[in-house]
């Protein structure tokens, strides 16, 4: 499944960098998230007196909505079906509106079990340098050959 | 000298399973429009079928909407006053499809502690195992979920 912007597994050097991706999480597409997820509305993500029950400065970004976004830094540079392996930390409550910076560093190259693997720390921070996610991802690319 | 965790070990090797949920072109264009997921694999039926899968696809992380449907028990753990979602992972092991019938089993893979800075957290950690209608695993994925004192 390639195209003619995929990235080769030769094309990969360890240090390399994936992004930045920029994404901003909007009032409206948590909302839309929410609904979609089944999470009833109001709640800690939609509502500011919710969020403040909870004791949070504001709505927030559920994870599994961040982690989505994250996961484009690299569905974007592998391809549709590259990203193996998603592995996560919340370090910090994501805002909504805000601009959200997503970036990977490939820190191993192997090949294992026939396929070819790249391993990436992967981090979602703020323009102010806050860092909201750290993680690691697994991705599988195609050789040239 | 380690903390001895107090709750339901019993839940260990139990399986708890929901669905089928059927993930239609709708669902998967709506999670895309809700974290502007553009690519044409995810939003192109056309371009989607040029690439060589069945349909459209859903971006890795959508089987995510789908945990919390598994009603899953209190494991009762004696720890901590707040807890928060302190992680995720998602293991993508083959592409969901526009059209596929997604079944879920849960179990808890996991309870631990760990000490740092700020203290010590518990961490309880629960797997689901998504299946297709083809008696595919499409992913696994885990939910942490993190206690304080």
């Amino acid at each position: 499944m390639t195209n003619e912007n995929q990235t080769y597994f030769e094309d990969v050097e360890l240090g390399d960098e994936i992004g930045p991706l920029e994404k901003v999480a909007t009032d409206e597409g948590v909302v839309d998230f929410c609904t979609l997820w089944g999470n009833p509305i109001p709640n800690r993500f939609t509502s500011d007196e919710e969020a403040a029950k909870a004791k949070l400065p504001g709505p927030i970004v559920p994870g599994v909505m961040s982690m989505s976004l994250m996961a484009q830094l690299i569905t974007d540079w592998a391809g549709p079906d590259g990203l193996k392996d998603l592995d996560v930390v919340f370090r910090q409550p994501v805002p909504h509106n805000k601009p959200l910076i997503i970036t990977g560093t490939i820190n191993d190259t192997r090949q294992e079990d026939g396929e070819n693997v790249v391993q990436c720390d992967v981090l979602m921070t703020g323009t102010e340098g806050e860092r909201y996610i750290i993680g690691t991802a697994l991705v599988s690319l195609p050789s040239r050959s | 000298m380690a903390l001895e965790l107090e709750y339901d070990r019993s839940l260990y090797g139990k399986e708890h399973e929901a669905g089928p949920f059927e993930v239609t072109e709708d669902m998967i264009i709506s999670f895309n429009q809700s974290i502007s997921q553009m690519g044409a694999c995810y939003n192109d039926r056309d371009a989607a079928v040029e690439a060589g899968y069945r349909g459209i696809i859903a971006p890795p992380t959508l089987c995510t909407l789908f945990v919390r449907r598994v009603e899953l028990p209190d494991i009762n753990l004696k720890f901590g006053k707040t807890r928060f979602h302190g992680g995720q992972r998602v293991q993508s092991k083959t592409p969901i499809v526009a059209g596929d019938s997604i079944s879920a089993s849960s179990h808890l893979k996991e309870v631990y502690a760990k000490t740092g800075r700020s203290g010590t957290m518990v961490f309880i950690v629960w797997e689901t195992t998504f299946t297709n209608q083809l008696g595919e695993v499409v992913a696994d994925v885990q939910e942490s979920y993190a206690a304080r004192e």
